[in-house]
C-alpha cells in the first residue's frame, strides 16, 4: 500500500472515489460471469453420483448421452421403455432378444446387429442408479473441445481451474475494497480535521449502536483478529489441498499432437480392426505397447489412401515409409531401406514409475474391455487420456468390480470358503452375497486394495 | 533353558569395552551435528527474526517456483521391426555359462527388452546345480561397466588411442607372419581354457603360426593337485571331488565351500549331506573336518576346527598318513618330525576317516605337489577312488601348471619370444614375478592383450583388442570330462569388442564363414550370413564331437547343457615314492616361532580380476564382515603380544618384501602365530569413493613364493611391525548388539537323533498383545500367506544371496565411508556370531560385574566407566588368549521377518508401512516421509534409510549414477529416492508376476512356482519360500518341522520367516 501525502489525497479525492466504483462495479460483473458459469444444470443427488461413476465404469465406452456413439445415446432412455424392460436388456440383452422381445430385437437391428455386453455382474440397485442418473443429466452448457497442449485441455472459460482463478481473485479484490473502505473513512476524517469540519457526534447513540459497542466492549479484537486470520488460512489450505489433489500432475484430456496424425476412430472405429491386432502384447505383458512400425506396413504397403490425395500417397503414411526407409514404388525390391528412423510417438497414458500397472491382468485376467479405462477410443481422432489415472480412480474400480471366483480356479480356495459361508449361514453371509443370493465379492474383498499390490 | 552358548559379534560385545558399552547407551550411533549446523553464519539461528523471516519467504518462493514446471513429454519408441521372441515387459532366459571364473557354472540369464538383468545358476548344470556364488551374480555388472574399453586401442606410453579393427588386424597380421617366417616364437598366456572350441581355433592359430606356445596361467593355482595326479596316477589332471558322497571329510586348509576349486558345486553336494530330517539311528551327516590358519567359510561351518600353524602342514598330513596306515596295517612314512594338536586332532581325525572307509575324503589347500601326493596316498589307503573321488571323469576347471608359467616369465624376460598375446590373464597384477613379465613384454616385438579393460598387463602391451563380455558371446565348455555347456550372447556387444576367438582367427586367416551348414550338408541362408564366424566354427567343432544336427544342438543350446555317458569310475594305479617325497619334506625347516602368512582369496572378490565390482566391494567378508578393504588378520593372543588394536596400521614383511601400513583386524579363530592377508585388493579402479582412481586395499600378490615347482601362499616368518596411524575399517558387524537375546539355535547330531526338537524345546514365553490380534487366514480371502523358512544347518554364509537380493531389488551401494557410518542398504544380511568352543575356561563374568551394573544402570556413567577402565588395566596381565583360535561360528541371514504383528506398522504416522492379507509386511515408498519411527521400533534392525538419491548423485560414483551402469536396473521394482525407508519385500515383484500369470492361465500356483532372489542364489538350498496356507507345500513341512523356530518369538511378533536349528555332528553337548 503505498504512502499517499495529505495534499496529494485531498486533490485525488473523486478520482479515487471514481476508482473505487469502478472496481466494485468489475466486481460485480466477474461475480455474475462466475454465476453464469455454474450454469449448466442441477448438482447431482447422491445417487445420481453413484449413478454417474457406475455409467462411467460400464456405460460410458459405448454410450453417450446426447450422441450415438457404439450404441445409442441414453438421454430420456426411461422416457422410452419402462424400467423394467430396461432392468431386463442391461442385464442380459442376449436372453432378451431370444425370448422375442420385439423391441430388444429392433434396437439390436437400428444399431448395426453390434451386440451389447452383458452386465450380469451388475445388480438390480445398481442398474436402477444408472438409470436414476439419467434422469437427473441435463446437457452441459458448454463443452471445450479437446485438442492441443494439456494446458488447453480444459480450454473451455468457464472450466473449474478458471472459476477457481475467479474465485481467488473475488476475494483478493473484496479484501482490496475493504482495506481501500476503511482508508478511505480514515482520510475523510484526517481531510475533515484539516479542513476544520468536525464531525458531529450523535447526541443519543441508537439501540444498534448500543448493541454494537457492548459486542465491541466484550470481544478481544486480537481473537477476533486471529479467528478471521485462521479461517481465512484455513480456506485458502483447504483449496491448496483441493488443487494439488485433483490437477498437479493429472493429465485427463491430454491429447498432444503425435509425430503420425494417426486416428483411432478410422482405425478401430471406422474399420473396426480389433484393439489387440496391433496392441498385441496386451495379453500376455504389462505392456499394451505401441506396436511396432513393421505392424502398420502390414496393411499400408497395400493402403495407401491414394483416392483421397488426388492419386499421391497420403502424407501421414508417407511418414510411415519415411520411417521404415521404404520405397513405394519399388516394392518387389528391398523390403526395408537402410535408414530407418523410429517413430518418437508422445506417451499419452502414464502412470508415475511407483506404480505398477499390468494389462494383461486387467484384460485377459479379468476380461475388461480397452474402453473401461481408455473411454470410446474408436471415436477419438487424436487419442486423448481419458480417465483421471488417479490412485483414486483404481480404487474406485477395484471396490466396485467383482472377481470370477466361481469360473477362476485361481480362486478356488476363496469359493469353497464362500460356499461354507453360506452352508453354515454365518454372519459374513451377506459379504459375500447380494441380496438375491448371488455370490458377490469385490476385488477389494480380496485384498486388491493393499499397497503392494501396485507398489514395489 | 537357559542357552547353551554365549554368543557374540565381535570382540567389544565379549568383552564389553568401554566404548562398546558407551556407544550403546547412545541412540544416534554418531553425535548429530546440531553445532555444526548452528554454528554455520548464513543459516544459524542467531540470524534475527527479519532475516529468518526473509530466509523462510525465499525459500517457500523458491520451493514453489522450483514446482512450477511442466510436465515434461515422454516418448514412446517402438521397435520398427519387432524381434519375435520379445514382448515389451515380459522376461526372457537363457541358458548360458559363466565367465567370472573357470569353475564354469551354467547359468540363466533374465533379459528385459534385449537386455540381461540377472544371471542366475541353472538348474540343468551339475556345477552350478541351479546355485551361484556371489562372484557369479555380480558378473553381470562387468558387462556395464563404464571402464571397459570401446574399441581396439593402440598404446605407447601407457596411454591408449582408439583404433580400427582393421587397422590393428592388419598390423598384427604383419607382424605375426614377419616374426613367424624368422623363426620368432609367439606366446599365447591364458587363464584355464576348457572350451573345446577355443582350444580348437589356438591349435588353427599355431598351424598357422607353427613356433606358436599356448600357457595356461591360472592366478590361484591348483598346480600342486595337478602334479601330484600326475607323479601319483599319471593323469595330469584334477579329479572330481564327490562331496555327496563323503560321510567324513578331513579338509587341511582348503576352503572348499568358499573359494576352492568349484565351490558352488562343492557346496551344493555338501549341503545334500547335510539333510537332518526323519533321521534313524544309522543316518549320517557329512561330519566335516577342518584344519588351518584363517577362519575360512568352510571352517565356520565345519563340525571340528583345528587351528594349525599352515608351514606345518606337511607334517601334520604325514602323521595322518601314518595314524592311517597304522590301523590299515601297512607300513608307515618314514618321517622324523611328526605333529599332533590340541586335543588330539589327528587321531580323532583318523578314527573318523577310518570308520568311513571308501566314503570319506581328505582334501588340502596347498599347492605343493609334494603334499597333494601324501594327500592322495591317504585317499589311496581309505579306498576314497571310485567314490568320492573320480579321476576318470576329472575336472577341466583348472589347469594351470605354474613350472611352466615360470619357465615363460624367464623366457620372456631372456627375450625368448617375439610376440605375445594374453588372454584372459593379467599376470602384471597378479603374478609375483610381475616385473619380469613387464621388463619382458618391453622385449618383445609384438605384445596383445585381450582384455576388456585396461588392465596391468593390458597397459603395458602395444595393442589391447578387447574381448567381449562372456554375456555377448558364443562359447562352450566342457568344465568336466564328458559334460560340455554353451555360453551364448544374451546382447549385442555394448562397445565395439570382438571375441577373442573370432581375433585370433583373423589374425591366422581363418575367419571365412564356412559355407556349408556342418550339420544338414546345407548352404547357409542369407540370414545366417549374420551369424559370427565364431558361432560356427563351435557349430563345425561340435559336429565332429558327434552332435550333427540342428535338433540336438539346439536343445544343448536351450538346456546349456549336453552331456555324455560318464565313464565308470576306477581306483588308479598308484606309483609315486611316497618315501622319497616325504623324505624331501622332512628336509623343510619350520621355525615354530616365526609367524606364517597365509595368503587367501576372499569370498566375494576372489583373484581380484572383478575388484571393480562395487556389488562385491560391499559384500561383507562371511567372518570379519569387513567391506572395502583387506587387513591383515591378526590372532588376540599375537595381538596382545605385540600390543597391537582394531584398526593400527601394521608393515608386512616377507624377506625383501614389505607392505606397509595395512590395517589390522582382530580375528578370533586366527591360529596363535599364523597372520591371514586376502589376495585380490589393491587395484586401481573408478570405483573410489569421489570417482577418483584409488587403490581399494593394497595388493598381496608380491608375497606368493615359488618353490618345487608351485607357488606357495604359505609363508613361515613374517614380521608385523607396529606403523603410525590409525585407520578405520568399514566393517557391517558390529553395528548392533544382541543384548543376551536367543537368536540362533544349535544342537548336535546325536541328540537331534534321540530327539527331533533338540535345542529348540524352549518355553514357550506367555504371549501378550497390546494390539487387537488379526488373523490374516480368517478375516481376508484364504488365497496365500508367504513364508520363508531359512535352514541354518545348510546355510553357509557365502553371501551370495546378499548380491542377488541386491542386484533383484535394486540395492544401491553406499561405499566405504557410509558403510562407516552404519547406512549400508543390503536388504538381506547375515550375522555373524561366534561362541567360544570351549566356554568353561574362561569365566568373563566374574570380572566384569560392574560392566553389568553399569550396563543395567546402577551406577552412573561416570562411576561406570570409571571402574570399567581399572578392570581393563589389570585384567590385561593376566589373561590369556589361547581360546581365542577357538571359535564356533553360526551364519543367520536376516531380513525383514514380515511380523504378523509388526511393531513397525503400529509406529508409522503415515501408514507407509501395512499389511497384507497374504501375510506380507508392505512397505508403500510414496506414502512415506522418512520419520525413521519404524525402524527405530524393528526388533531385528532389517529396515534401512535412504540418505541421499544415490542414483544420481556423483558423491556416490559406483554403478548407480551413469546410463551404462543404470542398465542393470530391474524394471520391476520402484529406484527409491532420498528420505524414505525400504526393507525386504519378499521379492514381491515376483509374487505377483506369478499369480498374474496363474489368474491369466486360470490355475492355482504350483508350489515352488514364486521363488524370491535369495533362494534362487542359495547353492545349498538353505532357503525355501511358497505359501504356508498351501498344506502340501514344502515350506509347509519346513514349518511343521521340529527344528523350525521364530526369532524372538517372545515379542510375539508372529513372523513369517522361521529358522531352522543349526546341527553339528559333534560328540557331545557342552552343558553351560
Amino acid at each position: 500500500m503505498p504512502f499517499f501525502s495529505h495534499k496529494l489525497m485531498v486533490r485525488n479525492r473523486n478520482n479515487y472515489n471514481m476508482q473505487v466504483k469502478s472496481l466494485f462495479v468489475a466486481f460485480l460483473l466477474i461475480l455474475s460471469l462466475n454465476m453464469f458459469a455454474q450454469a449448466p444444470g442441477k448438482p447431482l443427488s447422491a445417487e445420481g453420483i453413484k449413478g454417474e461413476s457406475l455409467f462411467k465404469l460400464n456405460c460410458a465406452s459405448c454410450h453417450a448421452m446426447n450422441a450415438k456413439l457404439v450404441g445409442p445415446a441414453l438421454q430420456d432412455v426411461h422416457l422410452r421403455r419402462s424400467e423394467d424392460w430396461l432392468l431386463k436388456w442391461i442385464k442380459n440383452n442376449e436372453k432378451l432378444r431370444a425370448s422375442g422381445d420385439k423391441d430388444a430385437i429392433a434396437v439390436y437391428n437400428e444399431n448395426g446387429k453390434a451386440a451389447m455386453n452383458i452386465f450380469e455382474n451388475l445388480s438390480d440397485d445398481q442398474i436402477k442408479s444408472i438409470i436414476g442418473y439419467i434422469k437427473e443429466w441435463t446437457p452441459p452448457v458448454k463443452v471445450g473441445p479437446v485438442v492441443g497442449d494439456p494446458a488447453e485441455a480444459d480450454s473451455g472459460f468457464f472450466s473449474s481451474s478458471t472459476l477457481y482463478i475467479l474465485l481467488f481473485l473475488i476475494v483478493i479484490l473484496m479484501v482490496v475494497l475493504l482495506i481501500l473502505r476503511r482508508t478511505k473513512g480514515q482520510l475523510q476524517t484526517t481531510v475533515n480535521e484539516v479542513d476544520g469540519i468536525s464531525v458531529i457526534e450523535p447526541t443519543e447513540p441508537t439501540a444498534a449502536q448500543k448493541r454494537n459497542a457492548e459486542l465491541k466492549k466484550r470481544s478481544n479484537p486480537t481473537i477476533v483478529k486471529l479467528s478471521i486470520g485462521t479461517v481465512v488460512a484455513l480456506s485458502l489450505a483447504l483449496y491448496g489441498y483441493k488443487f494439488g489433489a485433483t490437477e498437479i500432475g493429472v493429465q485427463q484430456g491430454y491429447a498432444p499432437e503425435q509425430p503420425i496424425n494417426f486416428s483411432h476412430k478410422i482405425h478401430a472405429g471406422e474399420y473396426k480392426i480389433d484393439c489387440k491386432y496391433c496392441h498385441s502384447t496386451v495379453e500376455k505383458s504389462k505392456q499394451a505397447s505401441v506396436p511396432s512400425v513393421n505392424t502398420c506396413m502390414n496393411c499400408h504397403k497395400g493402403v495407401q489412401a491414394r483416392e483421397k490425395y488426388n492419386g499421391e500417397i497420403s502424407p501421414e503414411i508417407k511418414k510411415i515409409y519415411a520411417a521404415m526407409d521404404y520405397d513405394p514404388d519399388k516394392p518387389n525390391g528391398q523390403q526395408f531401406g537402410a535408414n530407418p528412423k523410429p517413430i518418437k510417438w508422445i506417451r499419452v497414458h502414464n502412470l508415475p514409475d511407483h506404480a505398477y500397472f499390468n494389462h494383461s491382468m486387467h484384460v485377459k485376467g479379468v476380461g475388461l474391455t480397452c474402453q473401461t479405462c481408455h473411454g470410446p477410443v474408436q471415436a477419438m481422432p487424436v487419442i486423448q487420456q481419458y480417465a483421471t489415472l488417479q490412485m483414486g480412480w483404481c480404487i474406485n474400480c477395484h471396490r466396485e468390480r467383482n472377481i470370477d471366483v466361481e469360473n477362476n480356479p485361481y480362486y478356488e480356495k476363496l469359493h469353497a470358503k464362500i460356499k461354507a459361508e453360506k452352508d453354515n449361514k454365518s454372519s459374513n453371509y451377506s459379504k459375500y452375497y447380494t441380496k438375491d443370493g448371488k455370490i458377490n465379492v469385490s476385488a477389494a474383498q480380496n485384498g486388491a486394495l493393499e499397497c503392494s499390490k501396485c507398489h514395489y | 533353558m537357559a542357552n547353551k552358548q554365549t554368543y557374540w559379534k565381535g570382540e567389544d560385545e565379549l568383552l564389553r569395552t568401554k566404548d562398546f558399552l558407551a556407544s550403546q547407551k547412545n541412540e544416534f550411533h554418531e553425535a548429530l551435528p546440531l553445532d555444526e549446523v548452528l554454528s554455520e553464519n548464513n543459516l544459524g539461528l542467531s540470524a534475527n527474526r527479519r532475516d529468518f523471516l526473509k530466509f523462510f519467504g525465499f525459500s517457500i518462493a523458491a520451493v514453489s517456483l522450483a514446482a512450477c514446471n511442466k510436465t515434461p513429454i515422454i516418448n514412446v519408441v517402438p521397435y520398427l521391426v519387432k524381434p519375435e521372441e520379445i514382448t515389451p515387459g515380459v522376461a526372457n532366459y537363457y541358458n548360458s555359462t559363466c565367465g567370472a571364473c573357470s569353475a564354469g557354472c551354467g547359468v540363466t540369464v533374465k533379459t528385459r527388452e534385449g537386455r540381461p538383468i540377472k544371471v542366475d545358476g541353472n538348474i540343468n548344470s551339475p556345477v552350478s546345480g541351479g546355485g551361484l556364488c556371489a562372484t557369479g551374480q555380480a558378473s553381470i555388472l562387468s558387462l556395464y561397466d563404464t571402464e571397459r574399453l570401446a574399441g581396439p586401442q593402440k598404446l605407447k606410453d601407457k596411454t591408449s588411442s582408439l583404433v580400427e579393427w582393421s587397422a590393428i588386424d592388419a598390423d598384427i597380421t604383419k607382424q605375426l607372419t614377419a616374426i613367424n617366417a624368422s623363426g620368432g616364437r609367439i606366446a599365447i598366456v591364458s587363464g584355464t581354457l576348457h572350451s573345446p572350441s577355443t582350444l580348437g581355433v589356438i591349435s588353427d592359430f599355431t598351424a598357422k603360426y607353427t613356433n606358436t606356445k599356448h600357457i595356461t596361467y591360472d592366478t590361484i593355482g591348483y598346480g600342486g593337485i595337478i602334479s601330484a595326479n600326475l607323479t601319483s596316477f599319471g593323469k595330469q589332471v584334477i579329479p572330481s571331488y564327490n562331496f555327496d558322497k563323503a560321510n567324513v571329510v578331513v579338509s587341511f586348509g582348503a576352503d572348499f565351500l568358499g573359494t576352492w576349486i568349484s565351490p558352488v558345486e562343492f557346496t551344493k553336494a555338501w549341503a545334500s549331506k547335510r539333510k537332518v530330517d526323519s533321521l534313524n539311528k544309522e543316518s549320517k551327516i557329512i561330519k566335516t573336518i577342518q584344519f588351518e590358519s584363517n577362519l575360512s567359510l568352510t571352517g565356520s561351518n565345519a563340525d571340528y576346527r583345528f587351528p594349525m600353524k599352515s608351514s606345518m602342514e606337511a607334517i601334520y598330513i604325514t602323521s595322518l598318513y601314518n595314524a592311517i596306515a597304522q590301523k590299515a596295517g601297512v607300513a608307515q612314512l618314514p618321517m622324523v618330525k611328526s605333529g599332533e594338536l590340541a586335543g588330539s586332532a589327528i587321531k580323532q581325525s583318523a578314527e573318523a576317516l577310518w570308520n568311513e572307509k571308501g566314503n570319506s575324503l581328505v582334501i588340502s589347500g596347498s599347492n605343493d605337489a609334494r603334499v597333494q601326493t601324501v594327500i592322495n596316498g591317504i585317499n589311496l589307503l581309505l579306498n576314497n577312488y571310485g567314490t568320492t573321488i573320480d579321476l576318470d571323469n576329472h575336472s577341466n576347471q583348472f589347469k594351470g601348471i605354474d613350472a611352466d608359467f615360470v619357465q615363460f616369465a624367464t623366457d620372456l624376460n631372456n627375450g625368448g619370444y617375439k610376440a605375445v598375446i594374453f588372454y584372459n590373464t593379467n599376470p602384471v597384477y597378479n603374478s609375483p614375478m610381475s616385473e619380469m613379465i613387464v621388463a619382458g613384454i618391453k622385449k618383445a616385438e609384438l605384445s596383445v592383450s585381450f582384455a576388456s579393460n585396461a588392465d596391468e598387463t593390458a597397459l603395458e602391451c602395444q595393442y589391447i583388442a578387447p574381448d567381449s563380455h562372456y554375456l555377448e558371446s558364443w562359447n562352450d565348455s566342457e568344465p568336466k570330462a564328458g559334460l560340455f555347456q554353451l555360453t551364448q550372447p544374451t546382447i549385442s556387444p555394448v562397445f565395439k569388442t570382438r571375441q577373442a576367438q573370432e581375433s585370433l582367427l583373423t589374425w591366422a586367416g581363418l575367419a571365412t564363414k564356412p559355407l556349408v551348414d556342418p550339420f544338414a550338408n546345407k548352404t547357409i541362408l542369407t540370414q545366417k550370413a549374420e551369424a559370427s564366424i565364431y558361432y560356427l566354427y563351435i557349430k563345425n567343432k561340435w559336429a565332429m564331437m558327434g552332435v550333427n544336427s540342428d535338433a540336438t544342438f539346439n536343445q544343448a543350446l536351450h538346456d546349456g547343457v549336453y552331456k555324455i555317458n560318464a565313464k565308470p569310475a576306477t581306483t588308479p594305479a598308484f606309483s609315486a615314492n611316497l618315501n622319497a617325497i616325504v623324505a624331501d619334506l622332512d628336509k623343510i625347516t619350520i621355525n615354530a616361532n616365526a609367524v606364517d602368512l597365509v595368503l587367501y582369496q576372499n569370498v566375494s572378490i576372489k583373484d581380484g580380476s572383478m575388484s571393480n565390482n562395487p556389488w562385491l566391494q560391499e559384500t561383507p567378508d562371511p567372518i570379519s564382515k569387513v567391506t572395502w578393504d583387506n587387513y591383515v588378520s591378526l590372532p588376540k593372543a599375537l595381538a596382545e603380544k605385540e600390543k597391537i588394536a582394531n584398526g593400527d596400521l601394521v608393515d608386512v614383511t616377507v624377506g625383501s618384501k614389505s607392505i606397509k601400513g595395512l590395517p589390522v583386524f582382530i580375528q578370533p579363530g586366527q591360529s596363535n602365530m599364523t597372520v591371514g592377508l586376502a589376495l585380490g585388493y589393491g587395484r586401481k579402479g573408478k570405483i573410489g569413493e569421489k570417482g577418483e582412481f584409488e587403490a581399494i586395499g593394497k595388493n598381496a600378490f608380491p608375497f606368493v613364493t615359488y618353490s618345487n615347482g608351485n607357488y606357495n601362499y604359505v609363508t613361515n616368518g613374517v614380521k608385523i611391525t607396529k606403523a603410525e596411524g590409525n585407520y578405520e575399517l568399514a566393517q557391517t558387524q558390529t553395528h548392533f548388539s544382541i543384548e543376551g537375546r536367543d537368536l540362533v539355535r544349535e544342537t548336535t547330531f546325536n541328540e537331534i537323533k534321540e530327539n527331533p526338537k533338540a535345542g529348540n524345546d524352549k518355553m514357550v514365553p506367555h504371549l501378550y498383545t497390546l494390539w487387537e490380534t488379526k488373523d490374516y487366514k480368517k478375516d481376508g480371502a484364504p488365497n496365500h500367506h508367504w513364508a520363508m523358512s531359512i535352514d541354518l544347518n545348510t546355510c553357509t554364509g557365502c553371501s551370495a544371496c546378499v548380491v542377488s537380493c541386491n542386484i533383484e531389488n535394486n540395492v544401491p551401494v553406499v561405499g566405504r565411508a557410509e558403510v562407516r557410518r552404519r547406512r549400508e542398504m543390503h536388504w538381506l544380511r547375515i550375522d555373524r556370531y561366534f561362541s567360544f568352543s570351549n566356554v568353561n575356561k574362561v569365566n568373563y563374568e566374574a570380572d566384569l560385574f560392574i560392566k553389568k551394573d553399569y550396563e543395567s544402570e546402577k551406577i552412573t556413567k561416570e562411576k561406570g566407566l570409571e571402574a570399567i577402565d581399572n578392570i581393563e588395566s589389570k585384567k590385561a596381565d593376566k589373561a590369556t588368549y589361547d581360546h581365542w583360535e577357538n571359535v564356533q561360528v553360526v551364519h543367520q541371514p536376516m531380513m525383514c521377518q514380515h511380523c504378523g504383528q509388526a511393531p513397525c506398522e503400529t509406529v508409522c504416522p503415515v501408514l507407509a508401512t501395512t499389511h497384507s492379507t497374504e501375510g506380507l509386511n508392505q512397505m508403500t515408498y510414496n506414502r512415506c516421509i522418512g520419520t525413521k519411527y519404524c525402524a527405530n521400533n524393528c526388533p531385528y534392525k532389517v529396515r534401512r534409510f535412504n540418505w541421499f538419491r544415490y542414483n544420481d548423485n556423483d558423491q556416490f560414483d559406483f554403478h548407480f549414477n551413469n546410463d551404462l551402469g543404470k542398465m542393470v536396473i530391474n524394471p520391476d521394482v520402484t529406484v527409491r529416492t532420498r528420505g524414505v525407508m525400504e526393507k525386504c519385500s519378499m521379492c514381491v515383484q515376483n509374487i505377483q508376476a506369478v499369480k498374474t500369470k496363474a489368474k491369466r492361465e486360470r490355475r492355482i500356483i504350483k508350489d515352488g512356482e514364486v521363488k524370491t532372489a535369495c533362494q534362487r542364489a542359495c547353492p545349498a538350498g538353505a532357503i525355501v519360500f511358497g505359501d504356508v496356507n498351501d498344506q502340501n507345500s514344502e515350506i509347509h513341512k519346513l514349518f511343521m518341522n521340529e527344528r523350525s523356530y521364530r526369532v524372538l518369538e517372545e515379542l510375539n511378533t508372529q513372523t513369517a520367516v522361521k529358522y531352522l536349528v543349526k546341527v553339528r555332528d559333534t560328540e557331545t553337548a557342552k552343558k553351560a
